[in-house]
């Protein structure tokens, strides 16, 4: 690809060879998730999937683009606010090992090591251990103000077939790239 | 005490809380930007409601909801919270959970719900043609 805008072919070939059904890439906001998660949710009802399979697929989808746009408006006031809010990228796609949802965007250098470990201890855990984190995590007392549940990583690894795959890759000294796969 | 209506929107359900028939109804998809944000007034209404409630009065709650995103879910654990409490205190509340047949996802999120609660919690399937809808 390179500097020629006005020939997408490569892109479209990338995109095609990875398997994608749809994706964006950009700046994540309420509308757009809606948007793409009707898109995604029609596309599976005529791909003739069961019920479950498409509310699986958009659950991870709805969770993985939340999760990105929740942690943008954490880092909005930050000097990386504006490079995190547009780093955003999601694919939903389909393999011969069935779909796929993945989902990229920068995080700053000083959380990547959080969520590593909450990765790495979701990873440790079968089925059962899932269901047990879920429901102490839903249960849990939170802080005044919270916007968030801590639920969406374990509820991703619930709905996955296989355990969650991650990478994270550093840009520079004060951001990395966080790759996040999960297979429905 | 006056009645809520919110109206549905793409991600948020539709919310009736009817004082005079002790009804509260929830129907729809829930994936707002802020689930907190979206269902404070929920709670606000419903902790008035249930302090005032009468023993001899049943409060009759109604859930159809297709899908609930994770913060939404804790939203709907927090407002099971205060129902239990209720109940624990000697009010009558009762729950219908409706799920769409074919929606396994729906059956076990009610399911977990239902598995930590005391209170009357019924889980009913409908069928394409909405059978079994006794709303």
């Amino acid at each position: 690809m390179g500097d020629n805008f006005d020939n997408l072919i490569g892109l479209q070939k990338v995109l095609q060879n990875y398997g994608v059904l749809i994706t964006f890439s950009g700046r994540f906001t309420q509308e757009v998730i809606e948007e793409l998660g009707d898109a995604v949710k029609k596309y599976l009802e005529t791909d003739a999937t069961s019920l479950t399979d498409t509310y699986n697929v958009f659950s991870v989808f709805i969770e993985q683009t939340q999760n990105i746009k929740n942690y943008s408006v954490k880092k909005d006031s930050s000097s990386l606010g504006e490079q995190i809010a547009n780093s955003g990228v999601v694919v939903i796609g389909k393999s011969n090992m069935g779909y796929f949802v993945s989902s990229g965007n920068l995080v700053a250098t000083q959380d990547v090591k959080p969520l590593i470990d909450q990765l790495e201890e979701i990873k440790q855990q079968d089925k059962t251990g899932l269901r047990k984190m879920y429901k102490e995590q839903l249960k849990k007392e939170l802080p005044e103000g919270s916007t968030t549940a801590g639920l969406g990583l374990i509820d991703m690894a619930r709905k996955a077939c296989q355990p969650l795959t991650y990478s994270i890759v550093q840009v520079d000294e004060k951001v990395h790239f966080f790759s996040l796969q999960v297979r429905v | 005490m006056d009645g809520l209506i919110i109206e549905q929107t793409k991600s948020t359900p539709k919310v009736v809380l009817d004082p005079q028939k002790a009804k509260l109804s929830i129907e729809g998809q829930s994936y707002p930007e802020n689930a907190f944000k979206f269902y404070e007034p929920i709670f606000t209404w419903l902790d008035e409601y249930l302090d005032q409630l009468q023993q001899d009065v049943v409060l009759e709650i109604y859930f159809h909801m297709p899908y609930i995103n994770t913060s939404s879910s804790k939203c709907m654990m927090m407002l099971f919270e205060k129902l239990e409490e209720a109940h624990e205190a000697g009010k009558k509340v009762t729950i219908r959970w409706y799920y769409d047949q074919e929606n396994e996802i729906a059956l076990e999120c009610a399911e977990e719900f239902k598995e930590d609660l005391g209170l009357p919690f019924e889980i009913i399937p409908l069928n394409d043609e909405g059978i079994n809808n006794g709303k």
